[in-house]
């Protein structure tokens, strides 16, 4: 059956529903229900998108709450924006996470030699189209950046919405060289500053800010797929994380589609800080 | 939206009324996007006035009538009208009308569509807000001496580098701080760069070298934008003057007092307007000034899309 994902605006968060033939639409998780393939065979994965290119609002899928559904970060008892580091506006690519996976805190990555930050895996999409907050899309793997994050392993997966025009001629890391010049250099850059701003240092990578090609970014979301397993299936301790869902039926965290309806029909409209967003330019020496 | 209190340089000739400090509205007709859309202009107290031809170039302050000027104010301290056209960051190619009545800002309209401006990687949409300084004109018949090109027959155009994004219609104050020599698709197209006097470091800025050194790349990505902004659309890259050096300030100035002077002869009919519309309301010896009636006319004639009426005030 064909899956069909509409993010819903409920107050302040981005709910994902599935509709399934026939059936009123179910609350899902982005993080545990989406299914990480798309076409499995293919390599083909799904992705949710938290931050469309261009946009300023550091918008998560809140691995904490129930349902995880997408909300924007806050710090400091501010909501987040990221700023603009001259030449940037925004994040240049549409960001976001592949759904089950999961970055072990516990566990020490071998080549970053840091544990991971707690998260689903971030991806990059260098298609054209600007995608929406909380709009699932298929993506192909192309190459990672090992970016370390204040301290924790946090890769980059590179990635091109395979219903980009020219999806079609990206099919490893060096054509994304070829055929976007700068594009690279471009999101090393903005990974290694964007902070600063902010008042952080700026950031590391293992490998030098080298980009690892396309067969080792899919071993690398494969293995944050295992990690995710042992976390939904209470294998992993899930500290804060929560594993409600209604999909992964072995795991003892499944729910009705009436727990889920509950769950968001009961999010209360807590008291978000709203700050004026401002469109700062940074200028870094 | 108020100018600062500062004194006019004497030495600046100026064939503009001398007024007070002016507040500006915009009212707007139609939907942006839309080839209807229209930025209509009006002072404070409700009249209709032409964003080209009757906000004063040299931005004024209240004359304290009890204390006569003294001296010139120096250059460092004149501050310039500036008419935003496009905010930073984005693409929608608004532009004051320069053959329509009264002036308003509209949106490019080429080839029967409307006209965005491509990204320029790693750019999106413009790098700062854009305009032009009222009562300006790049005379086409006229020839610039180091690049051999006639102008292009529209205000001066304008680059605030200041931190704050404006809108299309926001009449804001700047320093000029240098300025480019492009010349677009063969015709001078000089671009002053300056900063919104509002924007923090305005006053620490008073030269070209002070906005290399406090904003790094910013100068560098301007002219490689204006060198390719209409690659994308099929266009030859654009070729400068001075070698795509920019020019100081003191240069800057003089360009502008030049521009100021062609527009002058425009309005006052001493050069042929080729298609210019010179209705203005405040320009006293020009044979194009005509009444306050004349243009609330102009305005209720233009046939609004569901005449939706929506005012701003800066």
């Amino acid at each position: 059956i064909p899956l069909c994902f509409v993010s819903h605006r409920y107050k302040r968060y981005i709910f994902i529903a599935h509709f399934i033939e026939n059936a009123d639409g179910k609350y899902i998780s982005p993080f545990h229900d989406v299914p990480i393939y798309a076409n499995e065979a293919d390599n083909i994965f799904h992705a949710i998108v938290e931050v469309p290119r261009w946009t300023n609002a550091k918008m998560e899928i809140a691995t904490k709450d129930p349902l995880n559904p997408l909300k924007q970060d806050v710090k400091k008892g501010n909501l987040r924006y990221v700023a603009n580091v001259f030449p940037h506006k925004g994040y240049i690519w549409n960001y976001g996470a592949i759904p089950q996976t999961w970055e072990d805190p516990g566990h020490k990555d071998s080549d970053t030699g840091c544990c991971g930050d707690n998260d689903p895996i971030d991806i990059c999409d260098i298609g054209n189209k600007v995608c929406s907050r909380g709009e699932v899309i298929k993506v192909k793997v192309l190459g990672t950046l090992a970016l370390i994050d204040e301290g924790e392993t946090d890769w980059k997966v590179i990635v091109i919405n395979t219903e980009d025009p020219e999806a079609g001629d990206f099919n490893n890391i060096d054509d994304v060289k070829r055929l976007k010049p700068g594009y690279l250099e471009a999101t090393v850059d903005w990974f290694r500053r964007y902070k600063v701003p902010d008042g952080k240092p700026e950031n590391q990578f293992a490998f030098n800010g080298d980009f690892k090609d396309r067969d080792f970014a899919i071993q690398t979301v494969k293995s944050t797929h295992e990690f995710w397993k042992a976390l939904i299936s209470k294998k992993s301790n899930a500290g804060e994380l929560n594993c409600m869902n209604t999909s992964v039926s072995d795991s003892p965290f499944c729910c009705s589609a009436a727990d889920a309806e509950a769950v968001v029909k009961s999010v209360s409209s807590s008291n978000f800080p709203m700050s004026q967003l401002k469109e700062l330019l940074s200028f870094l020496p | 939206f108020c100018s600062s209190v500062r004194q006019t340089a004497a030495a600046v000739p100026h064939s503009y009324y001398p007024r007070k400090t002016m507040h500006y509205q915009t009212e707007q007709r139609g939907h942006p996007n839309s080839p209807d859309y229209r930025i209509y202009f009006k002072t404070s107290d409700g009249k209709y006035i032409s964003p080209f031809h009757d906000i004063p170039l040299i931005a004024e302050s209240e004359q304290n009538d009890d204390v006569p000027a003294k001296k010139p104010k120096s250059e460092n301290k004149v501050l310039y009208n500036m008419v935003v056209e496009v905010p930073r960051w984005s693409n929608a190619k608004m532009e004051i009308a320069t053959k329509e009545p009264l002036n308003p800002i509209k949106q490019d309209v080429k080839k029967g569509k409307l006209r965005y401006v491509a990204n320029i990687f790693p750019h999106k949409g413009y790098i700062w807000n854009y305009g032009a300084l009222p009562q300006t004109w790049e005379d086409p018949s006229h020839k610039d001496k180091e690049t051999d090109c006639c102008g292009d027959n529209d205000p001066i155009d304008v680059c605030d580098i200041g931190t704050q994004v404006c809108s299309p219609g926001q009449v804001i104050q700047v320093k000029v701080l240098g300025i480019l020599a492009m010349i677009d698709e063969g015709e001078m197209d000089w671009k002053v760069i300056a900063i919104n006097a509002n924007d923090e470091d305005a006053e620490k800025l008073n030269c070209i070298e002070d906005v290399r050194k406090s904003r790094p790349g910013h100068l560098e990505a301007t002219v490689e934008w204006f060198r390719k902004y209409k690659v994308p659309d099929g266009k030859p890259e654009n070729q400068f003057g001075f070698n795509g050096e920019f020019k100081d300030k003191d240069f800057a100035v003089e360009i502008i007092k030049s521009t100021h002077e062609h527009w002058r002869a425009l309005v006052q009919k001493q050069t042929n307007a080729g298609g210019i519309e010179c209705k203005n309301m405040s320009c006293c010896n020009s044979p194009f000034q005509f009444s306050a009636d004349e243009a609330r006319a102009v305005v209720q004639s233009v046939r609004a899309s569901k005449n939706r009426l929506r005012q701003q005030q800066w």
